[in-house]
């Protein structure tokens, strides 16, 4: 069989780690558009993403992942339409030490509601370590309030193993959601 | 965020105006600027009503950076101006630095323009408007 490709979305809120996840992972150099950030506000970090992220992992079958970023402010979210279009799934990283996390779920969780109303997301929570509030749980349950199901897991974004962790996760829900024929955690585990 | 309030100081503000006002007016075929942030806030824009200012700051933010990221790609050096040619209008867009910090402009016009009569128009204005900010 020809290699498959498939194209998963990393979103979320600005400074979740959207873009650093993809740098963790990504076999290429991955494609930034970062510019000068001029909302302290919304994170006092120097650059954010104003159009997309894009990296690439070639699993051992040959298959490939297509990493697509998305940037976080609602005023780009026609961005989050173009890059959602014929993904296979999608993971929502949330920020830990953001006012309201929960409330961010939401937001993506509604801007990104076609992939989860088919299972086809995963969430993952940074810095948790440092911000244990709210807690995993709580997370699962406003998912389940949604009428969404998705694992919940903790992660930081800067370990590659974290991130690859969360696509794995990704993937075996996607299969148990759908019986489709999707990529095992030993192919990318493979460097 | 209100961008104009916080990013640009009364002064800088009515700069940008008058260069808008004096662009438009030396070309009628232009229907639209817009001043925003790199990252995509409005600074000052003059268009067509019904038109959305912040939408199309964040439009702008995001085609500029993505044409950067195909110039870099393509060991293309710094991208100069982006033009988009449509059935109905051609729209520039381009950077517009300055000492402080570097912005972005769009233009929209009508596609009976020539090209090279209005993009001409802009660097000029642009110019102009850079050399008056510097001088703040
Ligand atoms: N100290 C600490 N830093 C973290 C942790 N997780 C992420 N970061 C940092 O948070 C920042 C995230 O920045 P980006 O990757 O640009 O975030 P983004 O989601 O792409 O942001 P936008 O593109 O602006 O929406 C990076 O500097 C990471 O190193 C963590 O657990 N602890
Ligand atoms: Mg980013």
């Amino acid at each position: 069989m020809s290699p498959r490709e498939y194209k998963l979305i990393f979103t979320g809120s600005m400074g979740a780690g959207k873009t650093t996840a993809i740098a963790a992972v990504s076999e290429i150099e991955p494609c930034s558009t970062d510019v000068a950030n001029n909302d302290s506000g919304g994170h006092a970090k120097a650059t954010t993403t104003a159009a997309l992220d894009y990296g690439e992992i070639t699993l051992t079958g040959g298959d490939k992942l297509r990493l697509y970023g998305t940037p976080g402010q609602s005023r780009f979210d026609f961005m989050w339409k173009i890059l959602g279009q014929g993904s296979l799934g999608v993971i929502i990283l949330i920020d830990n030490s953001r006012p309201d996390p929960l409330r961010d779920l939401r937001d993506y969780a509604q801007a990104f509601g076609d992939a989860l109303a088919e299972s086809r997301a995963v969430v993952g929570i940074g810095r948790w370590q440092t911000h244990p509030s709210p807690s995993i749980e709580e997370f699962h349950e406003a998912v389940r309030d949604l009428g969404y199901a998705a694992p919940v897991l903790s992660v930081d974004v800067r370990e590659r193993r974290d991130v690859l962790m969360l696509l794995d996760v990704l993937f075996h829900q996607i299969e148990a959601a759908e019986q489709h024929a999707v990529p095992a955690i030993a192919d990318m585990e493979t460097p | 965020m209100s961008a104009e309030t916080k990013l640009v100081s009364r002064t800088e503000a009515s700069i940008y105006h008058a260069h808008i006002d004096a662009l438009m007016t030396l070309q009628p075929e232009i229907s639209g600027v817009l001043i925003s942030t790199v990252d995509g806030f409005e600074i000052a824009a003059k268009l067509t009503p019904g038109l959305s200012a912040a939408k199309l700051s964040a439009m702008t933010s995001s085609l500029l950076a993505l044409a950067e990221a195909m110039c870099k790609e393509t060991a293309s050096g710094a991208c100069r101006d982006m033009v988009i040619d449509a059935e109905k209008s051609r729209i520039l867009l381009m950077e517009l630095p300055h000492h402080k910090q570097k912005l972005v402009l769009a233009v929209l016009c009508t596609n009976k323009v020539t090209l090279g009569q209005v993009l001409w128009a802009v660097r000029t204005c642009r110019e102009q408007l850079s050399r008056r900010l510097d001088m703040l």
